[in-house]
């Protein structure tokens, strides 16, 4: 994936996402000039097929900023955005520009009221929906996935915060929304919550990947005994089952990105999201091990990685939510053996 | 960091055509194959089936035409590897033939001895064992004491190999020993190519294991003489040799498709009416075996674009011993149903013997700690 628009990404992100950067979001600032960048970049129309707009890039591989994104701890709405547009280029809504966030869409009422559909209920855990412009979600009418496009100031927003101290808003919604606004969804994206999922384990990953390259670092460079405690057996062990959790955590999010789109992605995604908030726990809590007292400082940048990939457990489905998803379909499903389960229903060009 | 990057496989890598064709054989190959001998997994030994399955094609299949080999890719024998491993097809007589010796013969071996072996691997004719560990050799392979000292003709060899997997019934080994000194520790190593039905001096005995099962050996090597021919790659190239097998012996879906026999057993079991928390036990496996399956397919392809993924395979070996390990576990916390060694029931059989056979899983070509002190150094740790 050494493409341009990874090394732009990388680049972009490098040179602009600190340390402080990233205490101040936590602390309630919106990076406006950071996101002013990634728009000039063209980072967050990515995902959108160039017929809509977008500049052709694969999905994968657009997909893949979410994960570098995700390894720099960007305290901005950038995955929710790249979904926010490839959803409403597939449901042929206009593309509006600026920050997006998405939402389960699910808990919504909907009803036609004229032309317009009216939307009510209640959204919890927006990610930064009061730096957003629109929350687009996904919910049901006349039985078929809708679109929905709802701008932010018609909406009653109540701040709360992940424990990373990122804006996971409450977002109460009472309004009609013209066609311009809602639309089907064709297609076989699904709902919000895989896509939701999708992301949340590539960024996960990226998160690993720095908190593994901290951990290493640390380890080489933190002297006891006479030596740096990357010496010692233990240590090294740590770091090494790190590695593992990490590299799986990866490589399932990166299944998962493969399949966007396709009949695959409901298994690959349910894999890759229980993978990586398990993975999660174990990686955390090891590097912690390997940091000592000084890891478990404000001061350190360490923790606004942990509480990142903690964070992200609890969004979009849990390891508890997907895992029964997932078993309910290896159970029920009307394979001969579990082994043709698993390779079939997971092989490119599956059919559901 | 590339140690933590998998490449996806390449498009196409399903090769469904071929799985098809697979499944069909061992349908009918093992119609009546029982689960308990399902669970030996690829400790499974049947000349008869390895012969049947290189009439298909399907031993030696990335071994040049010229080799009695079939040129496919190293994909399209994985796929033909994890759906063998997951039938629980009786395969130990030609596997490590095929998936370490075959290569490293083609690789390292003279042209003679080339045409002389590899066509017959590739006919599921030759099962090979490997002589590496010793009584005070396990994991630090670099103390090897078994010596090959030069004579007229050849080499003379003297020391005793053990663990040897299938010596007592197998034609080649694939030895290592010290052939000189050396100041540099891994220095002085080399590799032979024995025959073992036709060289003098050589004592197998059996080493019965845990289960009771005779798997394991002794060999002893009493001034047993090897003609020149019979050195493998470079005098005092051993260790890097060695070391290139290891990415092939560590990768492949038999690191985490040991206990699938059970696996089966347990969701055929539970298939009927599952509890939420049964169903997230099954789900949670299900994931794991999809993200492992996906390491292993990516080294595969590694491998088959020439590159020596030798961290990315330790990785895979470490998290899939874990997982085939755990399946017991995992299947007595969901099902209250004892292991019956040799039951009449099928589940109560499968899980007597993969109780007893999952210890093993993280010992045998590289113990988990040795697999993370590998992984360790490959992050960089100084
Ligand atoms: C079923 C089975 C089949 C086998 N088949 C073969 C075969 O066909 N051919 C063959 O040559 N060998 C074979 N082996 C042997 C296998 O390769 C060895 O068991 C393995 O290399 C470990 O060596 P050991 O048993 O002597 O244990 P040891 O090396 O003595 O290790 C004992 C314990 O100490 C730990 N340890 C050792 N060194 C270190 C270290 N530096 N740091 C941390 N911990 C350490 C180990 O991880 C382990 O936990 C087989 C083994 C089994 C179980």
């Amino acid at each position: 994936m050494e493409s341009m628009i990874f090394d732009m990404a990388e680049r972009l992100f490098r040179d602009h996402v600190s340390h402080g950067l990233r205490e101040d979001a936590a602390a309630g600032q919106c990076p406006e000039a950071l996101w002013t960048r990634i728009e000039e970049a063209g980072l967050h129309m990515a995902l959108v097929p160039e017929e809509a707009g977008g500049f052709g890039v694969p999905a994968a591989e657009a997909l893949g900023l979410v994960r570098i994104a995700g390894a720099h701890g960007l305290p901005l709405p950038l995955a929710e955005t790249l979904i926010a547009n490839a959803v409403l280029a597939r449901a042929g809504l206009a593309l509006s520009g600026g920050r997006l966030t998405i939402a389960e869409g699910e808990v919504l009422q909907l009803e036609r009221r004229g032309g317009a559909v009216h939307a009510r209920g209640h959204l919890t855990l927006v990610p930064f929906a009061r730096w957003a412009d629109r929350i687009v979600t996904i919910a049901a009418l006349d039985g078929a996935d809708h679109v929905l496009s709802l701008p932010v100031k018609d909406l009653t927003v109540t701040p709360a915060q992940d424990l990373a101290g990122m804006p996971r808003d409450d977002v109460a919604v009472d309004l009609d929304l013209p066609g311009a606004n809602a639309a089907a969804l064709p297609g076989s994206m699904g709902g919000m919550r895989g896509l939701g999922a999708l992301v949340r384990s590539l960024a996960t990953a990226g998160a690993m990947e720095t908190i593994l390259k901290m951990s290493v670092e640390y380890a080489n460079d933190r002297v006891q005994f006479g030596r740096p405690i990357g010496k010692f057996q233990a240590i090294q062990q740590y770091l090494a089952t790190m590695a593992g959790e990490t590299a799986a955590s990866r490589t399932a999010a990166e299944m998962a990105a493969d399949s966007y789109d396709t009949a695959a992605f409901a298994l690959t995604v349910a894999a890759a999201k229980s993978s990586a908030g398990e993975a999660a726990e174990t990686v955390g809590a090891l590097a912690h091990q390997v940091h000592g007292a000084i890891g478990y400082t404000q001061e350190h940048a360490l923790h606004h990685f942990t509480k990142r990939i903690w964070s992200w457990r609890d969004e979009f489905g849990t390891e508890l939510d997907w895992t029964q998803e997932l078993g309910r379909a290896a159970l029920s499903s009307p394979h001969d053996t579990f082994w043709h389960f698993i390779t079939d229903s997971t092989a490119q060009g599956a059919t559901a | 960091m590339t140690l933590t990057a998998f490449p996806s496989p390449p498009p196409g890598a399903d090769y469904d055509d071929l799985r098809q064709e697979v499944r069909a054989f061992l349908a009918e190959e093992l119609a009546d194959f029982p689960p308990e001998k399902r669970a030996e997994s690829w400790n499974g030994f049947s000349r008869d089936f390895s012969r049947k399955l290189a009439q298909r094609g399907w031993v030696g299949m990335t071994f040049p035409k010229e080799y009695g080999g079939h040129a496919r890719s190293a994909l399209e024998r994985y796929v033909v590897s994890e759906e063998l491993l997951a039938a629980g097809a009786p395969v130990i007589s030609h596997w490590i033939a095929d998936r370490q010796s075959g290569p490293l013969i083609l690789a390292k071996g003279t042209e003679d001895q080339k045409r002389a072996i590899v066509p017959r691997i590739a006919a599921g004719e030759l099962c090979f064992c490997i002589g590496m560990s010793e009584p005070d050799s396990g994991s630090d392979l670099a103390a090897t004491r078994t010596v090959a000292t030069e004579v007229e003709g050849g080499f003379r060899v003297n020391g005793t190999k053990v663990w040897t997997t299938y010596a007592h019934v197998a034609d080649y080994m694939i030895l290592f020993c010290r052939t000189g000194k050396s100041d540099d520790r891994h220095g002085g190593m080399s590799q032979f190519l024995i025959d073992l039905k036709a060289t003098e001096n050589i004592q197998i005995s059996p080493i019965i294991d845990l289960g009771g099962e005779h798997h394991f050996n002794q060999v002893v090597f009493d001034n047993t003489f090897l003609p020149s021919d019979a050195l493998l790659g470079e005098q005092g190239e051993g260790w890097s040799q060695v070391m290139s097998e290891l990415a092939f012996e560590r990768s492949g879906p038999e690191r985490f498709l040991s206990s699938f026999a059970l696996i089966e057993e347990l969701i055929r079991l539970l298939r009927k009416d599952a509890t939420e928390a049964q169903q997230a036990e099954i789900g949670r496996l299900s994931a794991h075996l999809m993200v492992l399956r996906q390491m292993s397919r990516s080294v595969a392809g590694m491998l088959n674009e020439g590159k020596n993924p030798a961290l990315q395979a330790a990785i895979v070996k470490d998290l899939g011993a874990l997982y085939e390990q755990d399946i017991p576990r995992l299947a007595r916390s969901l099902l209250s149903r004892p292991a019956v060694p040799g039951g009449r029931d099928s589940y109560a059989a499968v899980l007597a013997y993969t109780e007893l056979a999952v210890p093993s899983f993280s010992l045998r070509g590289g113990t988990r700690e040795i697999l993370r002190g590998i992984i360790a150094r490959g992050l960089g740790l100084r």
